[in-house]
This record gives C-alpha cells, structure tokens and sequence, in this order.
C-alpha cells in the first residue's frame, strides 16, 4: 500500500491529500451537526413560524358588516365584489379599539383612478373615464356614492362603459355607424348591463346590407356572400368595430 | 400618496395592454442580468485556454495563463450576484448543511464546485506549480511563504515531475471543455427549461447562451491582453492577437447562426405568444436586442471583422479595430443576457400586454450594486496576476528560457 502511494507522482500526491482533507472536513462538520439542522424540513418550518408571528393587520369584511350600515348598501351596488378594506385599508385595529383608530378615507381622484382610469386593457363594460375631461378637480365623491357607485345620471353615450371600442371604431372606416346601427341596446342594459345584455348582429345577411355584390353602400368593400366564408358569421374574422383586422 | 402607491402609478403609466397584477413587479432584476453574464465569461474565456493545450495552438500562447487567471477571477464573482439577488447572503451556508439535489437550481452549487476544485483550480495549479517553486527560491518573506504554501509546499522540479505537469493540465484541459459547456450550458439551461415562458423556453438556449459565452469570454481575453500588454510596457503580439480575433470571429458567426436559427425557427413555428413577442422585440427591446445586440455587438463587429480580413489592413490600424470590435461585442452580450432575463419578463403570460422594468439607483439590487459587481472580477484578476504573474518573460528568467 504504502508503495503503491509512493508511486503517485510527488505533486498529484500533495493534491490528493488537499482534497482528501478538504473533503474530511466538510463530513466532519456534516456529521457533528445535529440532525435538525441538516433537515431541510426545518426552513418550510420555520418559514411557516416565521410567517405565523406577523401581525394580523385585516379585520376582515364581516367585521365591517357588524357596526356600519354602509357595508350593506355596499352588498347590492356594482363594488359589491370589493372588500371594504380594498379602500379603507387594513382595519384590524379598528375593529378592536373603534373610537381610538379611524381607518382611511381614501377621497383623492387619484385613488378611484386606479380602476376607472382608461385603460384598452380594461373589460368592455367596465366604467372608464379620461380624469383631465371627466369633471377636473372635483372629488369623486361629490357625484358618486362609492358604496353604490351608481352614475347620477344615466350615461346616453355607449361610450361611458364601452370607452375602448369607441376609441377603436373612432379609427375605423365604421366610425360614422352609430352604435345602434348594428346593437339595439333595451333600456334595462343601461340600468343592468349584466343582467340585460346588447344585442349582437346573429345573421350573414345583416352585414350583406352594406357588403354584399351589386347592394347597398357604395364605398363599402364587396363580396359574394354565397363564396366569401361559407357557415362563418362575419364578425367570427373581422373585428366590427376595427374591420380591417382578420 | 405612501412611496409604494406613487411607484406603482408612476410604473402602470408604462403598461400597455393587459397585465396580470403580479406582473408590475420584475423580480429578476439587473443582477441576475450580471450573473450568466459573468459565467458566460468564464466559459469562453476557459475555452481559449484550452485551444493552447488540447489543440495546440501555439500563437494564443502569451495569452495562455492570462485567459485561466481571467476564468478564475472572473469565476470566484460569479455567484455573488446570486447571493446578493437572494436577499440573505449570510445564509448561504445552508446549502452546503442541507443540499439539495433535485432542484435544478441547486445544481448550479455542485456545477461551479466541480468547475472551481477540479478543473479551474487544479489547472492552474499544475501550470503554475513548477514557477511557484522558482519564484520562492529567489523571495523572502511573506511572498515566499504565499508561493510556497501556493505550490502546496512542493518542491520536486525535476523534469519527470514537470513532465507530469503537462500531462496533468493536458488531462484537466480536455475533462475542462466539457465542464466549461456543462458551467454555461446549464445557465442556459435554467432558462431554456421554463416551459411557462414562451420567450426562455427553447431546446436552444443552452447552446446559444454557450456559444455566446464562448464570444464574450474570446472578447474579454483579448480586450485584457490588449489593455495590460502596453501597460506593462511590453509589445502586443500581433500574431497572438490575430489568432484570438480569428477565433473570435468564427465564434461570432456560430453564434449569430445559432440566434438567426433560433429566431427563425420561432417565427415558422408561429404559436400563440408569437404576437406578444413580437410586440415585445418591436418595442421593449428594439433598442437592447435590434440596436445593441444585434448590430452593434454583431453586424457591426462582424463587417469590421471581415473587412480586416478582406482588405489586409496595417497593423496598428488591425489592433485599433480589433480594440473597438471587443469593446462593442462585450457590450453586445451584455444586451444579449439583458434582453434574455429582462425581456422574459417584460410581457404578460396572458400574451396581451407588456409591462416595464424600472432599475433602482442605489440598493442591494441597483445599478451601481451592479457596477461594483462588474468591477469586482477585474480587482480579483489585478490581485490574481500580483500573486501569479501570468507572462511568460517573468517564467522565462526565472526558468532558464523554458516557458512552461
């Protein structure tokens, strides 16, 4: 054995040795450790402790419920999916000690924006306003009672929910179409536009009024409605309120 | 309004379409941007060394131990922008009390281990091995102990142990260019394996990464012996530079192939996300990927490249445009690991949005954090190249002529 040893070359040796003791050290110290500190199980544990100990900050909405009659006309308006504590912030103190701490009050336009700001991105249907057009300056609250946000007046224009594909149809050679042309819109929609939905064109003929051969509309593109599409409905290619989009 | 809120709005000005909400915040930032950067180094510049002894490229010579020091330092950085991205750097022993050897990001402790002990280490010790024995018969003092403690107390140099040397670093070398691929491949890898990420997911992307890594380490090589050689008042050997550069050329146009192969390949396949991605490289990154990456750090070092080819160019002006060729190719595969990282999460998974990434100043995470990183492997090589002088004239006096 130990001239087998002799027979490695003198610097391969020295190596050997460097690695051998590297090595023994890190099991030596593996193996002094106690076994819970080897156990990868103590971080999801302690992880868990860890994240027990923090402070319960929300109150929940039933605590709400309990004392303030907002928290039920809340229930039956359109923020009845919100949480009372999405505007008035985190109110377990205040459930507890009600006289001593006030949740907040959010009343900045830049607050109610966060949702009702435009934005393409947002679903059709979801109420959007420009805040520099939509009565500058003025508290959101002065019109809108947040726990029943209910419009003050009934919007005429679609615009006020359907703001992106106004814009988009704003662009499109469809722009002079009134909304109506193509949508009849009953007057619960306006009231409950959930409940009561617009109605959308359900037949090929419908957009063979304008584009059909030898009918109708002179600039409006052509086809034959008997070749083009065959079983599709028009709008299941083009986009209606942008047209030149497949 | 508290900062959290004000930073949101500032940020939500910038997203265009739909996000969803837990997209507003990039969690892998510019440090993880710095980290494949800093193995994509390692890798290539390993891989030059390694042309010297496997395939015995004798011009790239003077740049031999310049190219295995570069690796080092820049290798001993390299998880540091992990750490530091992880949040609690003091906790990293962990990993060595509780491995964990099903996680493929795990993996990357047992990767850098194996290329750091066995192959990096081990290399540059038998190369260094006989000099650090000359170098401790002529000091004294400290330096004399930290070369002799360096050589492991060695003191055999005679010619059959030399001879061993030789084998041994010939031996180290070629496990080494495996290990060089497995060290930036798996990084590649990390990515590639995300299947949730249209933009990572890609059998492509470990050879990518590595054949960039395989460029940007050429590139540094070169830019450091073109930068130290006249500091130390020595000549740059053209031979040895014109060599490098027509590796690196070679590298560049594998490289280039392999993304244009990638980028076709993505267009013809056309799924779902090929809209938001191209949304993605139209907008967010045109500057980084079309601009930087693409003809800055590629067309345009790859045309200087062949012109100096084509046209036979002098010398001092082959050096001046090499010299500006590397400078824009780091800077190119830098845009290269940004617009991998930074752009994988710059676009909703819902495939209807993009969303922005705004870089802290100061902080754990920041830019100048980022800076300090970058500049780090550059003040280990200067310590390195003080403890082990890599040229072959101080090897030559102290060994009779016999450079290695």
């Amino acid at each position: 054995m130990i001239r087998l040893i002799h027979r490695i070359p003198d610097a391969l040796r020295r190596v050997l040795v460097l690695f051998v003791v590297v090595i023994g050290i890190a099991l030596l110290v593996r193996m002094l450790l106690p076994a819970e500190l080897k156990d990868s199980g103590i971080h999801v544990k302690t992880t868990i402790e860890h994240e027990m100990a923090k402070p319960v900050k929300y109150a929940g909405s039933d605590a709400c419920t309990d004392c303030h009659e907002e928290a039920k006309l809340k229930k039956e308006g359109y923020h009845k999916n919100l949480s009372c504590e999405t505007c008035h912030g985190a109110a377990k103190d205040h459930a507890e000690n009600p006289t001593e701490t006030k949740p907040t009050l959010p009343r900045m336009r830049e607050f109610c924006s966060g949702c009702h700001i435009y934005n393409p991105s947002r679903p059709s249907g979801f109420p959007q306003i420009v805040p520099a057009a939509h009565n500058p300056l003025k508290p959101c609250v002065e019109c809108h009672n947040p726990h029943d946000p209910r419009p003050p007046k009934t919007p005429a224009e679609c615009s006020a929910c359907h703001a992106g594909i106004a814009r988009t149809k704003a662009l499109s050679p469809h722009v002079q179409l009134e909304c109506t042309v193509c949508h009849s819109a009953p007057q619960g929609h306006k009231l409950s536009p959930r409940v009561v939905r617009a109605s959308i064109p359900a037949e090929r003929a419908f957009c063979g009024k304008c584009h059909a051969k030898d009918v109708g509309a002179k600039d409006a593109p052509k086809v034959d409605m008997l070749t083009h599409g065959e079983k599709y409905l028009c709008w299941q290619c083009h986009y209606p309120h942008m047209p030149e989009v497949q | 309004m508290n900062p959290l809120t004000e930073k949101l709005f500032e940020l939500l000005k910038q997203v265009t379409g739909y996000i969803y909400p837990n997209e507003i915040e990039v969690h892998w930032g510019i440090l993880v941007v710095v980290y494949p950067y800093l193995t994509g180094l390692v890798a290539g510049a390993f891989i030059l060394a390694s042309l010297v002894k496997v395939f015995n490229v004798k011009e790239v010579q003077p740049a031999y131990r310049l190219a295995l020091l570069t690796a080092l330092a820049f290798l001993l950085i390299a998880p540091l922008p992990l750490l530091l991205h992880l949040g609690h750097p003091e906790r990293s022993f962990e990993i060595f009390i509780s491995p964990n050897f099903t996680s493929a990001m795990a993996m990357f402790g047992f990767v850098y281990a194996w290329y750091l002990m066995v192959v990096l280490l081990l290399e540059i010790w038998f190369t260094y091995r006989k000099d650090l024995i000359i170098w401790a018969q002529g000091e004294t003092g400290a330096m004399r102990f930290i070369h002799r403690a360096l050589a492991l107390f060695s003191t055999d140099i005679s010619e059959r142990a030399v001879e061993f040397d030789k084998k041994m670093v010939k031996g180290i070398t070629i496990i080494g260019i495996p290990s060089a691929f497995l060290l930036h491949g798996y990084v590649g890898f990390i990515f590639g394996s995300i299947k949730a990420n249209p933009w990572w997911s890609s059998v492509l992307m470990p050879i990518v990464f590595l054949f960039s890594a395989i460029v940007s380490g050429i590139a540094l090589v070169i830019f450091l012996y073109m930068v130290i050689t006249p500091l130390r008042g020595e000549k740059i050997e053209v031979r040895c530079l014109d060599k490098m550069a027509s590796f690196l050329f070679y590298a560049v146009i594998v490289d280039f192939s392999l993304e244009l192969l990638d980028f076709i390949h993505r267009l013809y396949e056309s799924e779902e996300s090929i809209r938001i991605l191209s949304d993605l490289v139209m907008n967010k990154l045109f500057v980084s990927l079309g601009v930087i990456q693409v003809l800055l750090g590629m067309l345009l070092p790859l045309a200087v490249m062949v012109s100096i080819r084509l046209f036979k160019l002098q010398e001092e002006l082959r050096k001046l445009l090499y010299f500006v060729s590397v400078i824009l190719i780091q800077l190119g595969i830098f845009a290269t690991r940004w617009n991998v990282v930074i752009g994988g999460q710059m676009f909703s998974k819902s495939f209807r949005g993009l969303t922005t990434f705004k870089m802290d100043l100061l902080g754990l995470e920041g830019f100048v954090m980022a800076l300090i990183l970058l500049s780090l492997p550059f003040i280990t090589l200067a310590i390195l190249i003080k403890l082990l002088p890599p040229w072959d004239k101080v090897v030559k006096s102290f060994s009779d002529g016999s450079a290695q």
